[in-house]
């Protein structure tokens, strides 16, 4: 095993694993990312992602206690690459693009302050992979469609600068095809430990690189992160095809454009060299969108008030980390009438569910083991030898097992 | 599965020209400056959209007239057309799957489309409304229009590049000159020169006086002027020099204008996205009084603001921003039912009552000086 990618970064622990068999020799992973999903509808409810249930799902692993970590969005893209849990400002999905500002580490490397991208210091799975030796790269759907929007490699606002990418953008003369990249989508561009190098630029690429890059094992990096547009990864559009549901192009969205964009990039991903030797492609979501929102009078302002309540639930013993507490109530001004009030609860971002394909799962493996994002970069890490990252070195939390590799 | 794709279709007839032949654009042009497509046969698409006033209006007037005897008078100020047009997106409002984001992403607005109510998605739509509406060209129909195009001296370069039997057809030669006009519009230069001394300053070729450098620091500063949070100032991510605008809707509460002739029935509003020229957004009570962001590119060079032309100087425009609640006139150019929808969120529009201006007189004189920068240098001031 790889052990080198620790010693120089910080929040990075060897200390903390647990004896776990040693994981299968996978040397490719693909994540596709999609959006604000409950578990229930995903894999219960919804008649939109028939590909997904009927066809993907049966075929590999299907993980039923798989939680988000984070709500609304953001934070749980970083959790996932850097073991970094929530701030106020990537909670918030970090609508000005402005830096964290760091006031210490704790004992276990989680950065202390607020703000959306990380300094140097902070390191991510893509810095791991890279001090060890391997390859990664972020395949971002439409960044760059609109050039003056974002560029088309590691695509983000300027320092400071307000997040245009935070709308999806509609076709224009200019752009014939919109742009519905978001950079809170992408969570490469939240690190100064990539910005700020030549990488970025090479590693987070369109999406169409990864055709040409899954055309041999050599070319594919060992780490496919995923990000389908906003449409396609399922956030905006509720799928139905009803006139002002869908997205800003026309689609419909929801479940029913992200099972769309499976079928489109899953089959060129197992039918790629790399996956075939020895890949392994995880579908998740980043958050549940289940909450309840109900309309009524605020009891201390008299004003009218729209509450939106996450449940907030959490696996895996997740912590809330030094940044943010629970429950939190976060207020929006609508008028002089009426506010938005959001709730959440509990820390997670509750239930979403995965799925897990690989030439080392059996086909119909249902594992209902708990994990979440943090649980996700611990069990990559372990892949490669690598040590883990804030969150993913939490004591007891357990990388997928046999429960997951059922044929290793 | 339904997709919205912006341009496929303004390609079929730029190809029917041979090389060295007329261009669609060109014929374009021709269109755009004939009077003698209108009812009154005196104006022209220039006579509103002057393009000695970046393909604006000519003049201070907030309505221009229009129909067959140029006697009856528009329903809101010209737009200028400069810059906008290539980048304007179709119209369209975010529907995030999830509720929640729903409700608590407040920023995310309707934007796009063409006109002051975004009802347009293409400029050859667009284009067919001054043609036969009764306030500005007046034609009766589109076969009026035709018969006047088959006459035209420049019918031979419509034949050439749309079929000898073109004027046969009146729906597909009309069509063709909305595609001619769109042309025109979207290449030619004419559109989109960049010669402000902004522009100019961000090549590094010009300096920006210490009070338009303020200025410009009230406009992006989010505590004060905030302009930039709708009318973009920092170039793209790829140089791009910026547009000064969102495409954004906004209530911004500008008072009623009783220059407008239309202003004198008192239960009549215009209200925007929610009418009652757009029709199909009738419904969404709360989008009422939402107009488009314009671009301030050559906004000093104007001599009529916001949608109703209420406002006749750059100066009372930057302090109504600063002021608008403590005018006496509360929205009064919305039903008193719908006023609630005037934002009151953004800075510096939320002030409350009593409270100091965000923007002392001399931000504003500041925030003018800036703005002026963004005159191109061929505009009419």
């Amino acid at each position: 095993m790889l052990m080198s990618g620790c010693v120089a970064l910080a929040g990075c622990t060897t200390g903390s694993r647990n004896a776990v068999p040693a994981p299968p020799p996978l040397r490719h992973v693909f994540i596709i990312m999609l959006e604000n999903q409950d578990y229930k509808d995903t894999f219960g409810s919804s008649t939109q992602d028939p590909y997904l249930m009927n066809t993907l799902r049966p075929m590999g692993a299907q993980l039923t206690q798989y939680f988000a970590t984070g709500h609304q969005s953001l934070d749980n893209y970083i959790a996932l690459i850097s073991g970094q849990p929530s701030s106020l400002q990537t909670q918030g999905d970090c609508e000005r693009y402005k830096d964290f500002q760091m006031s210490g580490l704790t004992a276990d490397g989680l950065a202390i302050g607020d703000g959306c991208v990380y300094p140097a210091s902070v390191k991510t799975l893509a810095n791991q992979l890279e001090s060890a030796g391997y390859s990664w790269k972020g395949y971002m759907e439409d960044m760059g469609n609109d050039p003056s929007r974002e560029s088309e490699s590691c695509g983000h606002p300027a320092l400071g600068d307000l997040d245009r990418t935070q709308n999806p953008q509609a076709p224009s003369a200019a752009v014939p095809m919109g742009d519905q990249y978001a950079a809170r989508h992408d969570p490469f561009v939240y690190f100064h430990a990539i910005i700020d190098t030549p990488r970025c630029a090479t590693q987070v690429v369109r999406l169409e690189q990864l055709s040409t890059d899954l055309a041999q094992s050599a070319s594919t990096p060992n780490l496919a992160f995923i990000t389908p547009n906003l449409c396609h990864d399922g956030h905006d559009g509720d799928g139905s095809g009803a006139p002002g549901r869908g997205c800003v192009n026309g689609e419909p969205g929801g479940l029913r454009s992200a099972d769309e964009f499976l079928k489109t990039w899953v089959p060129r991903i197992l039918a790629s060299p790399a996956y075939q030797r020895d890949g392994l492609l995880i579908i998740t979501f980043d958050e549940s969108n289940a909450a309840s929102v109900t309309t009524g009078k605020d009891s201390v302002s008299g004003m009218k008030m729209t509450r939106a309540v996450f449940a907030g639930a959490a696996c895996c013993n997740q912590q809330n980390g030094p940044n943010v507490t629970r429950p939190a109530i976060i207020d929006f001004p609508v008028d002089e009438q009426e506010f938005y009030r959001l709730e959440l609860t509990g820390i997670g971002g509750d239930r979403i569910g995965a799925v897990l394909l690989s030439p080392f799962i059996k086909s119909g493996t249902v594992s209902e083991v708990p994990y979440n994002h943090y649980a996700l970069l611990r069990s990559v890490e372990d892949l490669f030898g690598l040590g883990h990252l804030g969150y993913a070195a939490q004591p007891g939390l357990a990388p997928f097992g046999p429960d997951v590799y059922t044929r290793h | 599965m339904r997709s919205v794709a912006v341009g496929a279709a303004l390609l079929c007839c730029a190809a029917a020209a041979g090389a060295g032949g007329p261009s669609v654009a060109a014929l374009g042009r021709e269109l755009f400056f004939d009077a003698s497509l209108s009812a009154s046969g005196r104006l022209a698409c220039a006579t509103c959209h002057d393009p000695h006033h970046a393909y604006g209006p000519p003049d201070g007037r907030a309505v221009q007239p229009g129909g067959a005897a140029l006697r009856t008078m528009g329903l809101r100020a010209v737009p200028a057309l400069r810059y906008t047009l290539r980048h304007t997106p179709v119209w369209s409002k975010q529907y995030q799957a999830s509720a929640v984001e729903r409700v608590t992403e407040t920023d995310s607005v309707p934007v796009g489309g063409f006109d002051w109510d975004g009802r347009f998605n293409s400029l050859h739509d667009q284009a067919a409304s001054p043609l036969l509406s009764p306030l500005e060209m007046g034609n009766a129909s589109i076969e009026a229009v035709v018969s006047t195009l088959r006459r035209a001296p420049y019918a031979g370069q419509f034949r050439e590049l749309f079929g000898a039997r073109i004027f046969a057809d009146a729906p597909a030669a009309f069509g063709a000159a909305l595609q001619a006009l769109e042309r025109f519009e979207l290449d030619d230069a004419s559109f989109h020169p960049y010669s402000s001394r902004y522009d100019a300053f961000l090549d590094g070729k010009a300096m920006l006086s210490a009070a338009e450098v303020r200025g410009l620091g009230l406009f992006n500063d989010p505590l004060k002027g905030n302009c930039s949070a709708c009318h973009t100032s920092t170039p793209g991510a790829d140089g791009s020099h910026p547009l000064f605008t969102d495409f954004g809707f906004a209530a911004l509460g500008v008072p009623r204008n009783g220059e407008i002739p239309a202003n004198k029935d008192p239960e009549y509003f215009d209200m925007g996205l929610c009418g009652p020229l757009r029709t199909d957004l009738a419904a969404r009570r709360h989008w009422c009084g939402l107009f488009k962001t314009p671009t301030l590119r050559n906004a000093a060079t104007r001599r009529v603001f916001f949608h109703n032309g209420r406002v006749h100087t750059l100066r009372d425009a930057v302090r109504f921003y600063a002021e608008r609640d403590r005018q006496p006139e509360r929205y009064d150019d919305l039903p008193v039912a719908l006023r609630g929808n005037v934002d009151h969120i953004d800075v510096p529009l939320n002030r409350r009552p009593g409270d100091a201006p965000t923007l002392s007189a001399a931000d504003i004189d500041d925030l003018v000086a800036f703005i002026a920068t963004l005159s191109d240098a061929d505009v009419e001031q």
